[in-house]
C-alpha cells in the first residue's frame, strides 16, 4: 500500500510501505495492506513505518507528528499533519533544552493561556525526544 | 547648467543610491525564489484536505457543522495581509485599495466590520482610518509562516466566528499568479466553503473514528489553516517579487540619471575649458 505523509511544509513521505503505526485519539493503530476504509483523527505522537515485510526493528523509520487526520482507502494511507519531523532531523540535545525551557515556562506561567501554550510545547518536545531516542537506539 | 562641483556631488549621491537599490534587488530576488518554492509546498496539503471533505460532502453531512453553515452577515472580520516594510512598489497600496473596496461594500450594505492587520504597514494604515475596529495586529512574521502568530490569527478568527461576534471572515492578500503578475484578492475563510471535487470511486463507506463530528472538525480545521497558510505564503512571494521589480526599475532609473548627469558635467567642463581658451587668446590678441 502507498503511504503519504503530508504537512503544510510539503510532502514528507510518498512511498510503498508494508506497515505503519499511527497514534490516534482512540489509541495506536497498526495499518497493514487491505485495512478497512477509515477516517480518523491522529494525535501528537510517533509514527513508525516499516517499508518491507522482512524489515527488522532496526529498519523502521520514525516521525514525530503533531495532530492530524488519517484517511485510509483501498491501497492508500494518507496522513495529514500539522508537522512531522523525521528522526534523523531531530537533534536530541536541542530538543532536551527546548523541553527544559517549556517546563520552566509552565512553572512560571502567569495565566491560563501561558499554561496551555507551555503544555502544548512540552507535549511536542516530549514526542520529538522520544523519536530521537528511538532513532538512536536503532543505530546501535 | 550647474557648476561642475555640484554635478560631481550629485553623481556621487545618485550612484550611492544605485548601489543600495541594486543590493535590495538582489536580496529580494533570492528571497523571492525561496518564497516561491515554499508557496508551492502547501498545495498537496490543501488538496488532501479538500479530498477528505468531499467524502463528507458526498454523504451530505458537511452542512451540519457550524463552520459550514452560512448565516446572514451582520459583522465581518477582515484579515488584511501586507508587508512590514515599504519600498515594495505597489504591493502595500494594492492590498490597501482592495481593503478599502471591501470596507465601502460593507458600509453600503450596512455590515459592521472588524480588522486584523498582518504586517506593520497594514496596522499603520488601519489605525489611521476612522470608524474601523482593529481586532488585532501582527508584525515581524518570520520567513516561515508556520509560527505562533499564524496559530494566533487562526484561533482569533475561529473563536470570533464560533462566538458569533462575526458572521464571516475574509482574508485580503496578494495572490502570487506568476513572478510578473500579482493581484490583491479577497478570499472567504469562514464559513468554510469548498468546490465539490469528484468523489473517488474507490471510496466505499468508510468508518469514522471516534465520531463523524470529531473527524469533520479536524478536517475542516486543516482546510482552513491551509487556506490561511497559503494566503500568507502567496503574500510573501508577491511582496518579494514586487520589491524586486521596484528596486530593479529604481536601479535602472539611477543608471539613466548618472548617464545624464555625467553628460551634463562633461559639457560644463568642456564649456569651461573653451571659455578659458577664449579668454587667453583674447588676452594675447589685446597684448599684441
Amino acid at each position: 500500500m502507498r503511504l503519504q505523509l503530508i504537512t503544510l511544509a510539503g510532502v514528507k513521505v510518498d512511498h510503498e510501505v508494508y506497515e505503519v503505526v499511527i497514534p490516534t485519539v482512540d489509541g495506536e493503530i497498526g495499518v497493514f495492506p487491505d485495512h478497512e476504509p477509515l477516517v480518523s483523527v491522529a494525535k501528537a505522537g510517533v509514527i513508525s513505518i516499516r517499508y518491507n515485510k522482512d524489515d527488522g526493528p532496526d529498519d523502521l523509520e520514525y516521525f514525530a507528528i503533531g495532530g492530524g487526520i488519517i484517511e485510509i482507502t483501498v491501497g492508500l494511507v494518507r496522513i495529514l499533519v500539522d508537522e512531522a519531523d523525521h528522526g534523523d532531523d531531530i537533534i536530541a540535545a536541542e530538543t532536551e533544552a527546548a523541553l527544559e525551557r517549556a517546563l520552566h515556562m509552565r512553572d512560571t506561567a502567569a495565566d491560563q493561556i501561558d499554561i496551555e501554550k507551555s503544555t502544548q510545547l512540552i507535549d511536542r518536545h516530549a514526542v520529538r525526544l522520544k523519536v530521537a531516542d528511538l532513532n538512536r537506539r536503532r543505530r546501535r | 547648467m550647474g557648476s561642475i562641483r555640484q554635478l560631481k556631488s550629485r553623481i556621487r549621491s545618485v550612484s550611492n543610491t544605485k548601489q543600495i537599490t541594486k543590493a535590495m534587488q538582489m536580496v529580494a530576488a533570492s528571497k523571492m525564489r525561496r518564497a516561491q518554492e515554499t508557496a508551492k509546498s502547501a498545495l498537496p496539503y490543501t488538496q488532501a484536505a479538500l479530498d477528505i471533505l468531499s467524502h463528507f460532502a458526498a454523504q451530505g453531512i458537511v452542512w451540519n457543522h457550524p463552520w459550514f453553515v452560512a448565516r446572514p452577515v451582520k459583522t465581518r472580520l477582515l484579515i488584511l495581509i501586507a508587508a512590514d516594510k515599504g519600498l515594495a512598489g505597489a504591493y502595500n497600496a494594492n492590498a490597501f485599495k482592495e481593503y478599502l473596496v471591501q470596507l465601502q461594500a460593507d458600509r453600503k450594505n450596512g455590515v459592521a466590520n472588524q480588522t486584523i492587520a498582518v504586517g506593520r504597514k497594514a496596522s499603520q494604515f488601519v489605525t489611521r482610518l476612522k470608524n474601523v475596529v482593529l481586532a488585532g495586529s501582527y508584525a515581524d512574521l518570520p520567513e516561515n509562516p508556520e509560527c505562533a502568530q499564524f496559530h494566533a490569527i487562526l484561533q482569533t478568527a475561529q473563536a470570533a466566528y464560533e462566538a458569533e461576534t462575526v458572521d464571516a471572515v475574509d482574508i485580503i492578500f496578494t495572490e502570487f499568479v506568476s513572478s510578473m503578475t500579482q493581484t490583491a484578492t479577497t478570499q472567504r475563510l469562514f464559513p468554510a466553503g469548498f468546490t465539490k471535487s469528484e468523489v473517488p470511486g474507490n471510496m466505499p463507506e468508510a468508518k469514522y473514528e471516534p465520531s463523524v463530528g470529531h473527524v469533520l472538525k479536524a478536517a475542516a480545521y486543516r482546510l482552513i489553516s491551509a487556506q490561511l497558510f497559503q494566503a500568507l505564503l502567496d503574500s510573501r512571494a508577491s511582496e518579494h517579487s514586487m520589491r524586486m521589480m521596484a528596486m530593479k526599475s529604481a536601479t535602472d532609473n539611477a543608471t539613466e540619471l548618472v548617464d545624464d548627469l555625467t553628460l551634463a558635467m562633461n559639457k560644463a567642463r568642456q564649456g569651461a575649458i573653451t571659455q578659458e581658451l577664449t579668454e587667453i587668446s583674447a588676452g594675447v590678441e589685446a597684448m599684441s
